[in-house]
């Protein structure tokens, strides 16, 4: 009798407890093209993600990093960009973030120890590098022309407001 | 006599109280009219704010210079995207999270720099902006519980974000808000006209204009506006607490480019000068001790004005990004 009371009152806990680890924030529904809020992770399921994630995370982090610094290849996937730029292949990157990303994941399964181990190496090398270069590789030119983009957009915005009002004031 | 000077007094007295009473009128009538269209009646005045929010989607890589609503959505795995916000030098913007659907465990992120950053280059420098880069990076899944309204320390900034799953995204609504005194900026436009002061703030600002342009700077000032105290350097700017310098070069980040000119005396008048670079800076650095004020006005260097060179042109000073 007490085992089946333990067990519902355990899943009952399980099912009430709050999920912090989706993001879906609204503040007006209406502006939500497709939005759907992120399902709820099974509480299992989340603590394994939270076990293996963060490392994943941190590794993502690092390959970007690596990718926006000047003296490294530059970021190659950009449509707008030149050519001239950037000569990696998109595939490339992805492939050594696998690369990256696998090579720990063998350890962190021996136990917690090297799990903080590892996590603790991220933190160490994190802090050690430079500023964070999470940066955009665009040349002037490109800059140039989307800047111009963003002017003409204005232009026409300006436009549209004063022939509004003046058909608002013509009434 | 007295009896004279007594009516003049009251006179004068009933005169200030009737101009006093004026001003209280008027005071309050500005202090009820954000809207500038008094003549208009109600039902106009809701039709001409019924669309004035301005709202489109965002691309990849996009930049903004308006104020509105704007909304990203993947529609296939995005890794790579940025957006550039840019407005007027005498305003800063601000980025509120209206919506926000990404999957931060799933290796998406959303995040504010306060600033441009190109090539790992930032501007303003970090010897210009208050707060270290680290901070300068304002990331949504670190914080997005908190703050979800982000103001910029000039008049750029930009998002960065990587999306994985199609369908997410996120929207914001941008605003601009006004900037008395503006440091650091970056010019929409290669031509213009600007005029920087930094009131007794120990500070360094610049001003960036990312073409080649002929810049005529025609009023320095390095003092005390009343004249009485000017600095007076004896030889060049060095050691001097309070100057204007040129810079050039290919990059984002005033510090790593090259000066090209110092100014440390005050004058009226213009000088001149031709600067081919990709960006161009002028940057002044101010002790604190007085209040500095540089007018300038710049325009796009043509390549017909490029070839005809003379004095003061330093075009040879750019070499090429690596």
């Amino acid at each position: 009798m007490k085992i089946p009371l333990l067990v519902s009152t355990g899943i009952l806990l399980v099912a009430l407890l709050p999920c912090q680890e989706c993001r879906a924030l609204s503040k007006s529904p209406a502006a939500a093209p497709g939005a759907l809020h992120q399902p709820d992770f099974f509480q299992q399921q989340q603590q394994q993600q939270q076990q293996t994630l963060p490392v994943l995370l941190r590794m993502g982090e690092e390959y970007f990093l690596r990718l926006g610094n000047l003296n490294k290849r530059p970021v190659g996937s950009f449509p707008a960009s030149s050519s001239s730029t950037s000569h990696l292949q998109p595939e490339a990157p992805a492939s050594n973030f696998l690369r990256a990303a696998l090579q720990p994941l063998p350890e962190r399964s021996l136990g917690s120890p090297e799990e903080g181990e590892a996590e603790g190496e991220a933190v160490e090398r994190e802090k050690r590098s430079e500023e964070p270069p999470i940066s955009l590789d665009l040349t002037f030119h490109l800059l140039r022309e989307v800047l111009e983009m963003a002017r003409a957009e204005q232009l026409a915005q300006q436009a549209h407001s004063n022939r509004k009002l003046m058909e608002i004031i013509g009434k | 006599m007295p009896s004279a000077f007594q009516f003049q007094c009251h006179f004068i007295l009933i005169f200030l109280a009737a101009s006093k009473g004026e001003t209280r009128y008027l005071e309050v009538r500005d202090a009820s009219e954000d809207e500038p269209f008094l003549l208009l009646s109600e039902d106009l005045k809701r039709e001409l704010s019924a669309g004035q929010i301005y709202r489109r989607s965002l691309r990849c890589i996009d930049m903004l210079s308006i104020e509105g609503q704007f909304t990203f959505t993947a529609d296939q795995p995005q890794l790579h995207c940025a957006t550039f916000f840019i407005g007027e030098p005498e305003e800063l913007i601000t980025i509120d999270y209206d919506f926000v659907n990404i999957d931060c465990q799933g290796g998406d992120f959303l995040k504010v720099f306060d600033g441009w950053i190109l090539k790992g280059e930032k501007f303003p420098s970090s010897l210009d902006h208050p707060l270290p880069t680290s901070q300068r990076y304002i990331d949504f899944c670190e914080s997005g519980n908190i703050q979800r309204s982000i103001r910029s320390s000039q008049n750029v900034a930009m998002i960065f974000f990587r999306i994985h799953q199609p369908g997410n995204g996120f929207t914001i609504t941008v605003k601009k808000n006004t900037n008395l005194f503006p440091c650091n900026v970056i010019s929409q436009t290669p031509s213009g006209r600007f005029t920087m002061v930094i009131p007794h703030q120990h500070r360094n600002c610049s001003f960036s204009i990312i073409y080649p342009v002929v810049i005529k700077i025609s009023d320095l000032i390095l003092g005390h506006l009343n004249g009485l105290f000017l600095k007076k350097p004896s030889a060049g700017c060095a050691g001097v607490g309070d100057f204007v310098e040129l810079l050039g070069g290919t990059g984002l980040d005033p510090s790593k480019m090259f000066p090209l000119a110092d100014l440390c005396h005050s004058f009226h008048g213009s000088a001149q000068m031709k600067i081919g670079c990709d960006n161009t800076v002028l940057r002044m650095v101010s002790s604190g001790k007085h209040i500095n004020r540089v007018t300038f006005e710049y325009h796009q260097l043509d390549l017909q004005e490029a070839e005809n060179r003379k004095e003061n042109s330093i075009e040879e000073f750019c070499f090429p990004s690596i």
